[in-house]
């Protein structure tokens, strides 16, 4: 009889055992999920602009050089040079090169896609969504050579002159040494 | 030594490849792609192969009355978005004499990924391999989709997008479609060539 009791408690023990180390494991979990749904609430800001919004970014008010890059969450050379961007734009930061990431993504992933992907590649330059029924206007304006292909990277020195222009996956040095020759210039 | 000796070979090795990986890559802009011929050039004929490896030339494929070719791709979603209205372009067309002809110039894309996706998206125009990009570099061709409109003597009347807008409820303007509509009627094109956004063709 004894020997039954002993194997019905067993059985019992051990499930109280595993509960009691599962718990913390579940708090974990849930203290583990706190800062990322806050990080969610703190998604990037994306600003929709027109083909007349795009014009008066590009003409440069400041000295400072301009680099602008164009690109979607659905362009995989767009996606894979972007952590190449991110650097750049920490290398040389604000008060040297302004920057602006232009996606040509739908209007409706504007606070979904797009935020999204420059979340995860800790991207903090000014991001900014073309949103335009026609767009022939914004690519003329931005060089009447570019086809529309992406991505595609600019670079205009301070007086809004195109110094530096890239389509197709970029490459890193040659965009810096374009850059360090105009911050160069400029210092 | 022998060790030794298979280990350098191996890194040797390890870096040509590499090398020419990044070499390749690197030649994926548009500073060496050739600008499109002008409106009105006519194009050279050339020879390239369908999705079963057999070779067709321009002038074997092309229309009684013009020829539309269009630089498509498998994965590009602007390339997709196209894929009923460059069916239907070739049906409603193929009647007027006008044949669409598709090219897959991506590097990425092997014959047998673009025959399979011409099957599952219901396209029936002949689709054709550019291996090594020969016949986008000649015709300057750098995104998908991106359309190239011949007449009867192969003489570019038009090129760029199909029409302004990835989505179709957003069409307001068929450039294409307009052009090849007045070239039919005899009329002079309106507006011989125009932009949208697309991927970049993938270049070997």
């Amino acid at each position: 009889m004894r020997l039954l009791r002993a194997l019905f408690l067993v059985p019992i023990a051990l499930g109280l055992l595993l509960t009691s180390f599962a718990a913390p494991a579940q708090t974990q979990k849930r203290r583990a999920a706190k800062p990322s749904s806050a990080v969610r609430a703190s998604l990037p800001a994306v600003t929709q602009i027109d083909t007349d919004a795009l014009k008066a970014l590009l003409k440069r008010e400041s000295q400072r050089p301009l680099l602008v890059n164009f690109w979607a969450t659905w362009c995989d050379p767009c996606r894979d040079e972007f952590p190449d961007l991110v650097k750049i734009d920490q290398q040389y930061g604000h008060a040297r090169l302004d920057f602006a990431a232009i996606s040509l993504d739908d209007l409706k992933d504007i606070k979904t896609e797009v935020p999204k992907f420059l979340q995860q590649m800790n991207a903090t330059m000014p991001a900014y969504l073309l949103n335009v029924p026609d767009p022939e206007p914004a690519i003329t304006a931005v060089d009447p050579k570019w086809q529309g292909d992406l991505p595609a990277t600019f670079l205009y020195n301070g007086k809004g002159e195109v110094v530096y222009k890239h389509f197709g996956r970029l490459n890193a040095n040659e965009l810096r040494a374009a850059i360090e020759k105009l911050v160069g210039s400029t210092q | 030594m022998k060790k030794q000796n298979i280990g350098a070979i191996l890194l040797a090795a390890v870096f040509i490849i590499a090398g020419s990986v990044i070499a390749g890559s690197g030649r994926a802009t548009n500073g060496e792609i050739p600008a499109p011929p002008a409106i009105g050039t006519a194009i050279e004929d050339f020879m390239l192969p369908d999705v079963d490896g057999k070779d067709h030339a321009l002038n074997s494929l092309k229309g009684k009355n013009g020829t539309v070719l269009i630089f498509i791709a498998v994965q590009c979603p602007v390339s997709n978005a196209y894929n009923e209205r460059m069916e239907k372009l070739a049906q409603d067309f193929k009647p007027r004499g006008i044949n669409v002809i598709g090219i897959n110039a991506n590097s990425t894309e092997d014959a047998a990924v673009v025959k399979a996706h011409a099957t599952q998206k219901h396209l029936t125009f002949p689709i054709l391999k550019d291996p090594g990009n020969k016949i986008a570099d000649r015709l300057g061709a750098t995104r998908t989709p991106e359309a190239y409109f011949l007449d009867a003597n192969n003489k570019l009347l038009y090129h760029g997008r199909i029409d302004n807008s990835k989505d179709p409820a957003g069409v307001n303007a068929s450039e294409l479609r307009e052009a090849l509509d007045a070239a039919l009627a005899s009329k002079p094109i309106g507006k011989t060539t125009a932009t949208a956004f697309g991927c970049s063709i993938k270049r070997a």
